[in-house]
């Protein structure tokens, strides 16, 4: 796969945002290789409990959320918005929301870097959408979006474990499912989108992004 | 596609998540995530299986600007902590600093001159101290003073080589406070001696003794 080099629109953009330079077209493969091995991510504990923090106010607590899932989340803000200044005021966007918000974070409901994560990338994907289509349309309704659940399901766990298993399985897929689904969900890209990444015909992108994930799922649930 | 197959539904919130749910479909799960509560259940697993697809990316530090907008929006410092030290510091200097002042103000410090007035030669009858920082006197009738009710007792700074400076009346009892004047205090300065004397009520008319001189004391 070959993000930077296949469309000179987005070989451009990704140059902008400072991405092709530093870090040179990199399979899906590689790039769980390098998230398995990054140790100096915080655990998933410690950032709960920073968030609880938050709830109570604790400002001292918030700088320190900031300063450790800061560089994931602008990480991920500008590989869907490939503009360093929208990137930057979705993440300023963001973190007000996490504070504002923090009280409804329930860790036995999910990860706490799911759910920091999930706010950005909702945020990031109407952004785009709606830069692309003025004017703008009415934005997700994030507070609906993680609304804590009424349902109860066993919990699920979050780390090196689930991180591995989503290697594994990422792995397992056919070459163009696993790089139509990274490309969508890392880029935020919509079917057609994708399609003009990868130059296939749209049918066959929609369908192996269905497929693929649909064997994700078989293979994370075996 | 078959809607209520849970299949579908889990592929539809796997679209939703990854993003590739688009338009009027994207906006109609929305609505569905809504009131169900399983539909949204499903699109958490497929957030939580992903993320560490996010987290693989490269890490990208954010400028300072960014942590500087949030923290005001929050109504915090530019860093929390700090500040509050700072504020916390200033605080205390000020309160050390106002804390030194009273203390300068209130301390009871040795008088520059004192002066024990009596009439001829009987008991003493008022101490007069001239304050450490020569800005007023302090009066006490300290002996049995009596005179006719329409006359005063006046003291008077007898400055070397000059006429005789007004420095009040006198109490009949108890202690008062006397504030100088820059002429008095020229006065004072230049005095080794006070004077008392017999006055019409309310103090010489004239600015000058009028009356009989009672008494006259050392100032030192």
């Amino acid at each position: 796969m070959s993000m930077c080099v296949r469309n000179t629109r987005f070989e451009a953009d990704w140059m902008q945002a400072g991405l092709c330079q530093r870090h040179p077209p990199t399979s899906p493969l590689r790039i769980l290789g390098m998230m398995v091995s990054d140790t100096g991510r915080s655990a998933d504990s410690e950032v709960a409990g920073l968030i609880a923090r938050c709830a109570r106010r604790d400002q001292a607590a918030f700088q320190r959320l900031y300063e450790s899932t800061s560089p994931h989340v602008l990480a991920c803000l500008l590989r869907i918005l490939r503009q360093r200044a929208l990137a930057e005021d979705a993440l300023q966007e963001v973190y007000v929301q996490v504070w504002n918000r923090a009280g409804q974070y329930q860790p036995e409901r999910g990860s706490a870097w799911a759910w920091l994560v999930s706010i950005a990338r909702y945020r990031a994907i109407d952004l785009r959408r709606s830069e692309a289509r003025r004017p703008a349309e009415t934005g997700v309704d994030l507070d609906q979006l993680t609304a804590p659940f009424t349902a109860t399901e066993p919990e699920l766990g979050f780390g090196e474990q689930a991180a591995r298993a989503l290697e594994r399985c990422i792995g397992a897929l056919q070459p163009r499912q696993r790089e139509c689904i990274v490309l969508a969900y890392q880029g935020g890209l919509s079917h057609a989108e994708v399609a003009a990444e990868v130059a296939e015909p749209l049918g066959s992108v929609k369908s192996w992004i269905r497929r693929g994930l649909a064997a994700l799922k078989r293979c994370l649930e075996s | 596609m078959k809607r209520d197959e849970p299949g579908n539904l889990d592929l539809l919130a796997a679209e939703y998540v990854i993003g590739t749910l688009t338009g009027g479909a994207r906006r109609a799960f929305e609505q569905r995530m809504r009131r169900d509560s399983f539909a949204l259940r499903r699109v958490q697993g497929w957030e939580e299986r992903l993320v560490p697809l996010t987290l693989a990316l490269p890490t990208v530090t954010p400028s300072p600007e960014v942590w500087l907008a949030i923290a005001k929006r929050i109504g915090a410092g530019t860093g929390p902590s700090r500040w509050r030290a700072i504020a916390a510091a200033l605080t205390a200097v000020a309160v050390l600093g106002i804390g030194w002042l009273v203390f300068e103000e209130l301390r009871p410090r040795e008088p520059q001159a004192v002066a024990t007035l009596a009439i001829e030669e009987g008991a003493p009858l008022w101490r007069v101290e001239l304050a450490a920082k020569g800005d007023h006197l302090e009066i006490e009738a300290v002996g049995a003073v009596s005179y006719p009710t329409d006359r005063s007792r006046e003291l008077w700074a007898l400055p070397t080589g000059g006429a005789p400076v007004s420095l009040g009346l006198l109490p009949k009892s108890g202690r008062i406070r006397v504030a100088l004047d820059d002429r008095q205090r020229a006065a004072l300065a230049l005095s080794t001696q006070v004077a008392v004397s017999d006055e019409p009520q309310g103090g010489s008319p004239t600015g000058a003794p009028t009356g009989a001189v009672l008494g006259v004391a050392p100032l030192t």
